[in-house]
């Protein structure tokens, strides 16, 4: 039986190199990337919680909405990212500061 | 109908002043219009003529609205035509007449001729107004008239110092009567809601006097006013007629009066200004109370006296006149205080006839003198008695003239003068027989003052009579070719002087010349109904003046015999002391100055403006120099500090200004400018912002734990 701080670890260690991966990558596909290893770091911790409710099994159903909401998520931002490298012919995050100001 | 009467010298006057040519013809026509309808009004209030059924109320008594204040009864303007009221209105408007005619000689060659007439009517409009106004404010209001207009006549020849200064004079000091007659106002108004004469005359005996509280009643009656301010209420009256009719200690105005042109002196003290005060205690006399009658008796006499003392000793002719008028005006006075209603109104009529016959032929000799001059080309003082003397033989016609109306303001026997001066003096050795309850002894003062003056009277004027007319004449000393050119006066001249003294004759008065109450004046007036309430004394006011006229019957034999006997005697001595013993005049030329301190006393009028020059002006100045003192050392002075704490205040807020204000501006500014810092900080790269959130982050979370 693996322990629950493992899961912990794993997820936080996710969580972690996403973030790092948010912030440091100027391509915005690979922020996408970071932040959907976010999400799935929150989804691991869900599924690992959910085994203390073994009768309703309520952290692995929103595990799923999460999964759900990040597909969503992820086809919205990939169709902007797509829109802003047709208008600006980059991707590049750093070059794309119009909300400085 | 007495409106028309009122209003036609009013007319005349302000016609008179846009006319371009001359305007006298016209004023004297309005004039004579005026006496006309006058003569025609006072003969239907004749008893007898027409019945007190047929005499329309409009006639008598015609009342306008005015306004009506915000709660009260409306007020009323009005005229009250009484049978004094009618008496007086034909002697005005006769003497009026009169003195116009003169004035048109007098004046002729006066640039300001047509002003000169213009001025008259209007004096004679506001005097006319007194006699007929039903209301004390409106009296009042024609009061002020009349002050106006002898400022405005005694100031004619305002580029003369002595005339502006007399002309001032004269509205200063009838303003110190004004406040009381004033103060009467507002006490009746307050007592009653009204200043209507005859609503007065019925409220007044409705009204009570209870434990020291005068009670009105009527349907708004507001309280109780402490009943002495119905005593109050008197004095205030009597104080405006003190101010008018030139009486102690007010009577400092009307010798320096004399400034004013001669035939304005006749009209003032005969018919429009000095009476007006006697009319307005006639007017008023039911609302006198004992106290204040008693008060008047005593003034008057004051006044009587020290009038004819004073007429002994002056140089000007019209002086002596007009010292003369201050003394009979204290007659009046007195016989009016006394409770002789009818004896003062009488004397009143008399002495507007005779007076002013002897203010016109002083006039005469001036205007004729004055001609000399002017046509020998040389200059003295016309009016200088010492300039005078002998001048029966140059001027007989204005000597008989003259010679009548002193004899009847002398007061011989067969003349005006001493029936109605008799009747005077029987009515204060009434008063005083009655009086002596409450004033002992000093009530015979006010008889004494009576007889003593009525043996001055013919000694000052027979003094003037001999210095004028009779012995040698002293213009020879200087001025010999002048005295050669006296002529008589010319015929429009003569005319007003042969009327007033024919109207000084006694027979047009009283068939017997011994009779005072024989007279129509004195039968015709009657005394009015008193409406004083109350016993101030221990009994009530009418009770006292029926006393005071049944004891005066007594006195009536005594009284005529020994004034008849002073005037011969006074006669007597004014001819040994001014003429016999006085070198038949020759004393008396251009060096003569009053030496001794009697005559100097005399000649001062007892010092008066002396007095008050020491004490009400020398006050007044006082005060003056407090004031400005106050003014510069006090009140500058805050001035100046207020301007100083403006000074100082506007450095303080300066400087708060700099400090706080301009820093907070500064601060606000660098805020400003921090923030636009910042902002600068918002490079618009987003993952710089989740760098800050999670740093944030990072932060909240360490505080949370730690």
């Amino acid at each position: 039986m693996i322990p629950l701080s493992h899961y912990l670890i794993l997820a936080t260690l996710l969580f972690c190199i996403g973030l790092a991966v948010t912030i440091t990558r100027k391509n915005a596909i690979a922020v996408l990337i970071g932040l959907e290893l976010m999400l799935n770091a929150a989804n691991i911790n869900l599924v690992a919680f959910s085994r203390y409710d073994g009768v309703q099994l309520q952290g692995q159903m929103f595990a799923l909405f999460v999964i759900v909401v990040a597909a969503a998520e992820a086809a919205v931002a990939l169709a902007l990212v797509v829109r802003v490298y047709g208008y600006y012919k980059i991707a590049d995050l750093d070059k794309l500061n119009r909300l400085k100001g | 109908m007495a409106a028309g009467v009122l209003l036609l010298p009013l007319l005349g006057a302000l016609l008179v002043l846009l006319l371009r040519g001359r305007g006298h013809w016209l004023m004297i026509g309005f004039q004579a219009v005026a006496l006309l309808i006058s003569v025609y009004l006072f003969s239907r209030l004749w008893p007898g003529n027409s019945d007190a059924a047929t005499i329309s109320p409009a006639l008598t008594h015609a009342r306008w609205n005015w306004f009506t204040p915000g709660a009260g009864y409306p007020f009323t303007l009005g005229i009250w035509l009484t049978i004094p009221a009618a008496l007086l209105l034909v002697v005005v408007n006769g003497v009026a007449l009169l003195v116009q005619l003169f004035s048109v000689v007098y004046m002729w060659k006066d640039p300001g001729f047509n002003r000169y007439f213009s001025f008259l009517g209007f004096f004679v409009f506001a005097m006319l107004g007194i006699v007929l106004a039903d209301n004390l404010f409106l009296i009042f209001c024609f009061w002020e008239g009349v002050g106006l207009a002898s400022y405005l006549l005694i100031g004619f020849w305002f580029n003369k110092p002595q005339a502006a200064a007399a002309a001032k004079k004269a509205f200063l000091v009838n303003r110190v009567g004004d406040i009381g007659f004033l103060i009467a106002l507002l006490i009746f108004y307050a007592q009653f809601r009204t200043l209507d004469l005859a609503a007065l005359f019925q409220l007044m005996p409705a009204s009570y006097i209870q434990s020291g509280d005068w009670q009105a009643v009527w349907s708004g009656a507001a309280g109780a006013l402490p009943a002495i301010l119905l005593t109050v209420a008197g004095f205030g009256l009597l104080m405006g007629a003190i101010g008018k009719s030139a009486q102690f200690p007010l009577q400092i105005w009307l010798p320096d009066a004399m400034e004013g042109p001669t035939p304005v002196s006749a009209l003032l003290h005969a018919a429009t200004m000095v009476a007006a005060g006697v009319y307005l205690l006639s007017r008023v006399f039911p609302l006198l109370t004992p106290m204040v009658l008693d008060i008047t008796a005593f003034i008057g006499a004051t006044t009587a006296f020290m009038g004819a003392f004073a007429a002994f000793a002056q140089h000007d002719i019209k002086k002596v006149l007009a010292f003369s008028t201050i003394s009979q005006l204290g007659y009046m006075v007195m016989g009016m205080g006394a409770g002789a209603y009818d004896a003062a109104l009488f004397h009143l009529l008399t002495h507007a006839f005779f007076k002013a016959g002897l203010f016109l032929s002083a006039g005469a000799v001036i205007y004729a003198l004055h001609e000399a001059a002017h046509r020998r080309h040389t200059h003295f003082d016309a009016q200088d008695m010492r300039n005078m003397g002998g001048l029966r033989r140059k001027l007989p016609f204005t000597f008989v003239i003259y010679l009548l109306c002193m004899l009847a303001l002398a007061g011989l026997p067969f003349l005006s003068g001493f029936l109605s001066k008799d009747a005077i003096l029987t009515g204060t050795m009434g008063w005083a027989s009655v009086a002596r309850k409450q004033w002992g002894i000093l009530a015979w003062l006010v008889p004494l003052a009576g007889f003593t003056t009525a043996l001055l009277t013919p000694i000052y004027m027979g003094r003037q009579l001999f210095l004028v007319f009779f012995g040698y004449n002293r213009l020879s000393d200087g001025n010999e070719v002048s005295y050669g050119a006296i002529r008589e006066v010319p015929m429009l001249m003569r005319f007003p002087l042969l009327v007033l003294a024919l109207l000084s004759l006694g027979i047009w008065f009283s068939f017997d010349a011994f009779d005072f109450q024989g007279a129509w004046p004195m039968r015709l007036l009657q005394l009015p109904q008193v409406a004083v309430p109350g016993s101030l004394t221990e009994y009530q006011a009418a009770n006292r003046l029926f006393d005071i006229r049944e004891a005066a019957f007594r006195y009536h034999t005594f009284t005529g015999v020994v004034s008849a006997i002073l005037v011969l005697m006074g006669l007597l001595l004014a001819y040994l002391i001014y003429h016999l013993f006085n070198g038949r005049g020759s004393f008396y030329n251009n060096k003569f100055v009053f030496r001794s301190r009697i005559t100097r006393l005399s000649y001062s009028n007892w010092h008066l403006d002396a007095i008050y020059r020491r004490t009400v002006i020398a006050f007044g100045l006082g005060l003056m120099h407090f004031a400005n003192w106050l003014d510069r050392k006090v009140i500058d002075r805050l001035v100046d500090l207020l301007g100083m704490s403006g000074v100082v205040f506007g450095h303080v807020v300066y400087w708060f200004d700099r400090t706080f204000i301009d820093g907070a501006v500064q601060v606000s500014v660098w805020v400003a400018g921090q923030a636009g810092h910042f902002s600068r900080s918002m490079s618009g790269r987003v993952q710089q912002y989740l760098l800050i959130m999670l740093a944030c982050m990072m932060a909240i979370i360490l505080w949370m734990f730690f």
